[in-house]
């Protein structure tokens, strides 16, 4: 039986092999429709993914309910990838097929080991573990992260004077908790289940996050680079990036330190106020803002940004050059051709939306995101990796293909700030949201597209709640941290009154 | 200081939030007003059911007069005397005899006629098989290689079609030893394809399965379908079939016939299937004239679209004069309390109509009953999940099919009245096989979920939503005020401790996680539902016992779950550290249900969408259950009148939400108390799973563990 799957999947079959097949059977059973090719949304366009999608759906290999279960789009599914690298193999463009649109950097990594296989064990086998990996080294990059957040946290915390109050409870390590979320969390499973290529994207983030919080700027750029380069939208992470090397990890407000300080000055000489601040001790006081690792960074992204585009120039030579690599990965990104059904809310909206309205909204949309990045970086610049973790909860909800990796990642980061959300509110709602909308979603694909009794508005109504919940939890968290900022001032304002009473 | 320190960080909340704060203020209220209403709405169902109406124009039936003629009915005749005089004395050679005398009639109509051969399924067990594709099973070969079926297949190649699409007739038969019923059905089945090889009109295909019905009239029609939709690629789909071909050969009598060479042992396919008719001839006879029963329900609660009932009822009432029924629970229409309700409806409406002479509202009561009787039966027959016959099998494949189940009038042994049978069951099928020949897109018009009160009257989704979304609308409600009550009980005793400063300002840095205390009841929900999960596995395990009563299996599943649960309190029955500090706090319970009371809110919403009539079935166990449900040592502290019926009502509803216990009350309610016992239970919860049904998974996965928690609450040491 293997063997036969595999003649049928097999990357050596040329376009003509699969032609073969088709001709031979009759007439009659080529017009057979399978009930899941009836409807027009869900057709694979290519032969050999519509084969392999085809064959995945009836033998239900890795997981029964993979396919109905999640509607991953397909910029970021492994067999697209698989179809690339067949393409290639045939040596025309990896884009020639319409359902490719990623980096060809990717292909190059990932392609040959679509085709690797170990007799008896499941195709994909080897890619699917080496997403396991990324998983696992996401999960201890976050792990280190946390650390490194806790840290800065006491630190400053101490330097406020507030440690005392403090030490009372135990802090839970954030790191380990965030660790934990990331890996536990049934998001970020399925995404691995799914053979979604965003454990990688979704490492390549995590990397510039850690690389910018211990100040490596080197793997920060790098990181930051590649997650720009594998999906766009994490380029927004840079005014994150920046300000956390420029001015380290989160930290309490500097207002709160200014204060401290001018009060301790006020305290020795009570008629001059206007002190500058570099005359407190320094020690106590977060450092200020370092132009010089800005410029190091820059330098290294621009290093870095060449040497990829270098890479992939050389790799696209054949097909295009560059150019048409830009069209075809960021162009497919930007002007959301590809409708099928996805978690987000974008493929709806534009299915529906007049052609002549679909460049206004598009823009629209897509302004969305860039309106929101400034007075976010005005308002938490103090908190640069929780103002990362906002910037990417709102791209993984206005992106063009947003699929549950997304979340996962974002859920992932929200652990990092236990301490400071502690007191949110509505978690529990929230929680039974996500839980609830996971579990209706596929419902309703499956009511839509397997059953044929319900339609789009159904699975469209889980996506529209699942972009309420992420609102709500952004909001809900942002307003958590401000809160929560207000009681150490607050307290460090008291324990200044109990100082000079 | 702590007064300026705790009135800082509150703001005025949200238009929405202080909304949300007004309902969860009046729960109470809200969720007896919302439950008696959602009751009150179900028993309206039958009241406002809406009469059917054929919506897609295309299908126009009725409007071609019927061409099924004597010489056809003759033909038919012919063939089952044929038939009846192949008796042989081993089942077998009769068997094979038969399928070669049918081959050979349909081979002369000349149309193309096929064998296939199929393997029974073995009871499986497959809870994922809502979600996973209908073909996944073919893979796994389970066969046996001697015990096999053999369909007979006829297909007409439509003389104004392109071949993309086709209609599917199918007649159950025993080759082996067939009852006159089955007889009867096959020469109906015949007469409308001998005249449809011969008609010019049609666009579609026809493909006549005569299912081998040797395993029931399911398995054949299940397997046959299964192969027509997985086209093989090479020789790969046929993989499974060979295997046992040593074992089969159908031409071993005859190798040098000639029409033998124009059969093929391969399946012949046509194309996508725009319907599907079962027919099948009652073998009981009714007393006073023809009638038609109509059998919808696949599985899952999944109905055919409700154009094809409509143009199935439209024809068999206006043109062939039968008498249409759907099924119903019989033993509703003597019921008393019915009939005052429906005489309270009848008399609101006439007072409605006084009123207003524009306001239709209000039927008989005699109708009432009825249509209440046939309600309940749809929506049990949809809660079980399992197909009530064979058209259940094409539903899993998107393509809309109905059982008719005609019955003759008495006396069919006279000829002529036998051929005038033949003749309205023939022209029945030919007018829905015209009217579907019409369709130039599958069926979309009409509805697909609704509940059916009586062949002509319908409830749609739109309307039987309201009941349940009355139902299940206080759980939230409730939820949230719990939880709010359950946080704030304990923050008030803390807030009256914190003089010194220091512990407040470790409240203030907000490292108590009050708002996260939810995470250990969430946690041991959690565990009671993976105790479900496990549970609802047990039964496979079980059924392997071989020589075992239903009684001691369902003994064995009980002490297995006990034990499985005490083991599972046990291994993780430990407290989450941050959670800690809440543990002996008043309010845990609260916590508790509130976070059950939003399992069962989800559990059941899922439900509603997969199978309603279970979800709603559930709901009116399961609400007042969780919504009522506080701990017993409260109330027997408290010992006034309140506390007592709420003390007693609680144990009452607990009993009666157990699944068993619930079972046999609505047994009892629905057949009388004669001689039910736990067997019987444990049957029916087996055929649930042997079926796939989505029922069992939800008792297994949602209900019990909420009623486990429920039991946990009322138990609850606070």
């Amino acid at each position: 039986m293997h063997g036969e799957e595999q003649k049928v999947l097999g990357m050596d079959d040329s376009i003509s092999d699969f032609e073969a097949h088709f001709d031979l059977f009759p007439k009659e059973a080529q017009s057979i429709h399978s009930p899941r090719s009836l409807d027009s949304s869900h057709q694979p366009s290519s032969p050999y993914v519509s084969n392999t999608v085809y064959l995945s759906n009836k033998l239900n290999f890795q997981f029964p309910v993979s396919d109905s279960l999640l509607n991953f789009p397909n910029v970021c599914l492994l067999t697209v990838v698989a179809e690339g690298y067949w393409l290639k193999q045939q040596s025309m463009s990896p884009y020639a097929g319409s359902m490719y649109h990623g980096s060809p950097l990717l292909l190059s990594v990932l392609g040959p080991l679509t085709v690797k296989r170990i007799e008896g064990q499941p195709d994909h086998l080897l890619c699917s573990l080496l997403l396991v990996l990324a998983d696992i080294i996401s999960a201890i990059l976050i792990r280190a992260t946390g650390k490194i957040l806790q840290m800065a946290y006491r630190q400053s915390l101490d330097s406020l004077n507030l440690l005392q109050a403090s030490k009372s409870s135990d802090f839970l390590s954030s790191g380990d908790v965030a660790a934990l979320v990331y890996l536990w969390n049934p998001l970020t499973i399925v995404a691995c289940v799914a053979q979604s290529t965003s454990p990688i994207e979704n490492l390549a983030i995590i990397l510039s996050l850690f690389g910018a919080c211990k100040r490596l700027v080197p793997l920060a750029a790098f990181g930051w680079v590649v997650a720009t380069h594998l999906s766009l939208y994490p380029a927004i992470l840079i005014i994150p990036v920046i300000l956390l090397l420029g001015s380290g990890p989160d930290a309490p407000p500097r207002k709160l330190f200014l204060q401290r300080g001018c009060e301790k000055f006020g305290d020795s000489s009570s008629n001059d106020s206007h002190r500058p601040r570099m005359e407190v001790s320094p020690s106590k006081l977060p450092i200020a803002f370092s132009w010089r690792s800005l410029i190091h960074f820059l330098l290294w992204t621009s290093l870095w940004s060449v040497y990829v585009l270098f890479l992939c120039s050389v790799l696209v030579r054949p097909y295009g050059g560059l150019l048409e690599m830009f069209k075809r990965t960021y162009g497919f990104m930007l002007t959301v051709e590809d409708l099928s059904p996805n978690i987000g809310v974008l493929w709806y909206f534009f299915a529906e939306v007049f052609d002549f309205f679909r460049n206004f909204f598009l823009i629209v949309f897509h302004m969305n995101i860039l309106f929101m990045i400034i007075p976010l970086a005005i308002r938490l610049n103090h908190r640069p990796c929780f103002l990362a973790f906002v910037y990417i909860a709102l791209s993984s909800m206005l992106k063009s293909y947003p699929s549950v990796g997304d979340s996962a990642l974002c859920l992932g980061l929200l652990a990092l700030f236990v301490d400071q959300l502690a007191d949110m509110q509505f978690s529990f709602f929230l929680f039974c949201g996500y839980v609830g909308v996971s579990l209706l979603s596929p419902a309703m694909h499956n009511l839509w597209i397997w059953r044929g009794t319900g339609n789009a508005n159904f699975y469209f109504a889980t996506a529209m709640a699942y972009a309420c919940f992420q609102i709500i939890l952004v909001v809900e968290s942002v307003s958590a941290t401000l809160n929560h900022d207000r009681k150490l001032r607050k307290l460090s304002a008291s324990k200044l009154g109990d100082g000079k009473s | 200081m702590a007064e300026t320190e705790t009135d800082i960080p509150k703001m005025k909340p949200r238009p929405i939030v202080r909304l949300g704060l007004f309902l969860m203020s009046h729960s109470l209220l809200a969720s007896i007003v919302c439950c008696s209403a959602g009751v009150l709405a179900l028993l309206l169902l039958p009241v406002l059911a809406k009469n059917t109406y054929i919506s897609e124009n295309a299908l126009m039936p009725g409007s071609a007069n019927p061409m099924l003629s004597n010489q056809d009915i003759v033909q038919a005749n012919k063939l089952a005397e044929d038939l009846s005089d192949l008796d042989f004395k081993s089942a077998e050679t009769a068997g094979i005899q038969r399928r070669r005398l049918i081959a050979q009639y349909i081979s002369n109509l000349g149309a193309e006629a096929s064998y296939h051969k199929f393997h029974p399924p073995m009871n499986r067990f497959h809870p994922l098989h809502f979600f996973a594709t209908p073909d996944s099973e073919m893979i796994e070969g389970s066969t046996n290689c001697s015990i096999y079926g053999v369909n007979m297949v006829g297909i007409i190649r439509a003389p104004r079609g392109d071949g993309k699409e086709a209609i599917v007739l199918v007649t159950p038969y025993n080759f082996g030893r067939s009852s006159q019923g089955e007889t009867l059905s096959l020469s109906i089945a015949f007469s409308v394809f001998s005249l449809l090889t011969r008609v010019t009109w049609l666009a579609k295909d026809i493909i006549w399965l005569v299912a081998d019905a040797q395993f029931g009239e399911y398995p054949p029609v299940a397997a046959w379908l299964r192969d027509y939709h997985t086209p093989a690629f090479g020789s790969f789909g046929t993989l499974g079939a060979e295997m046992c071909c040593k074992t089969y050969n159908i031409y071993e009598l005859e190798q040098d016939s000639i029409e033998q060479r124009n059969l093929t042992d391969g399946l012949k396919r046509a194309g996508t299937m725009a319907a599907a008719l079962v027919i099948n001839v009652a073998d009981k006879n009714e007393p006073f004239e023809d009638s038609l029963g109509m059998y919808v329900e696949a599985s899952n609660g999944q109905m055919p679209n409700l154009d094809l009932i409509n143009i199935v009822n439209y024809l068999a009432v206006h043109r062939q004069g039968l008498r249409v029924k759907v099924e119903k629970f019989w033993s509703l229409l003597g019921s008393k309390w019915l009939k005052i309700l429906g005489e309270v409806f009848e008399s609101l409406g006439e007072v409605a109509k006084s009123l207003n002479p524009q306001w239709k509202f209000g039927i008989p009561a005699a109708d009432y009953v009825e249509g209440t009787a046939t309600l309940v039966s749809s929506l049990y027959y949809q809660a079980l999940g399992i197909p009530t016959g064979a058209h259940g099998a094409f539903r899993d494949f998107q393509v809309d099919a109905i059982t008719l189940e005609i019955s003759p009038r008495v006396s069919s042994t006279n000829k002529g009245r036998r051929n005038e049978f033949l003749l309205r069951g023939g022209r029945l099928i030919e007018g829905v096989i015209r009217s579907v020949n019409n369709l130039l897109e599958k069926f979309h018009q009409s509805f697909f979920l609704y509940l059916l009160t009586s062949p002509s009257k319908f409830v749609s989704v739109g309307v039987y939503m309201i009941p349940f979304a009355l139902l299940v609308a206080p759980l939230p409600l409730v939820a949230a005020s719990l939880y709010a009550d359950g946080n704030s009980k304990n923050l008030s005793p803390q807030n009256g401790k914190s003089t010194s400063s220091t512990t407040v300002a470790a409240d203030e840095l907000g490292i108590t996680f009050r708002s996260w205390k939810w995470l250990n009841a969430a946690r041991k929900v959690f565990v009671v539902h993976v105790w479900g999960a496990i549970v609802s596995l047990l039964p496979y395990f079980i059924s392997q016992i071989p020589d075992c009563s239903p009684e001691y299996r369902f003994g064995i599943w009980v002490i297995f779950s006990l034990l499985v649960l005490l083991i599972l309190y046990f291994i993780l029955g430990f407290q989450l550290p941050l959670a800690q500090v809440s543990r002996y706090e008043k309010g845990e319970w609260a916590i508790l249900k509130s976070v059950t009371i939003s399992a069962v809110f989800i559990g059941l919403c899922l439900m509603s969408v997969i199978n309603f009539a279970t979800a709603e079935i559930g709901a009116l166990l399961m609400v007042p259950t969780c919504l009522l449900a506080c701990p017993l040592k409260l109330d027997t502290e408290a010992c006034n009148l309140k506390s007592v019926t709420r003390m007693v009502t609680n144990l009452v509803l607990v009993t009666l939400s157990f699944p068993p216990v619930a079972f046999f009350v609505l047994k009892g309610v629905v057949e009388g108390h004669d001689g039910s016992n736990v067997g019987d239970f444990w049957i029916w919860v087996e055929s649930l799973w042997a079926w796939n049904s989505a029922t069992y998974l939800y008792m297994g996965m949602v209900h019990l563990p909420c009623w486990v928690l429920c039991l946990h609450v009322l138990l609850h040491s606070c």
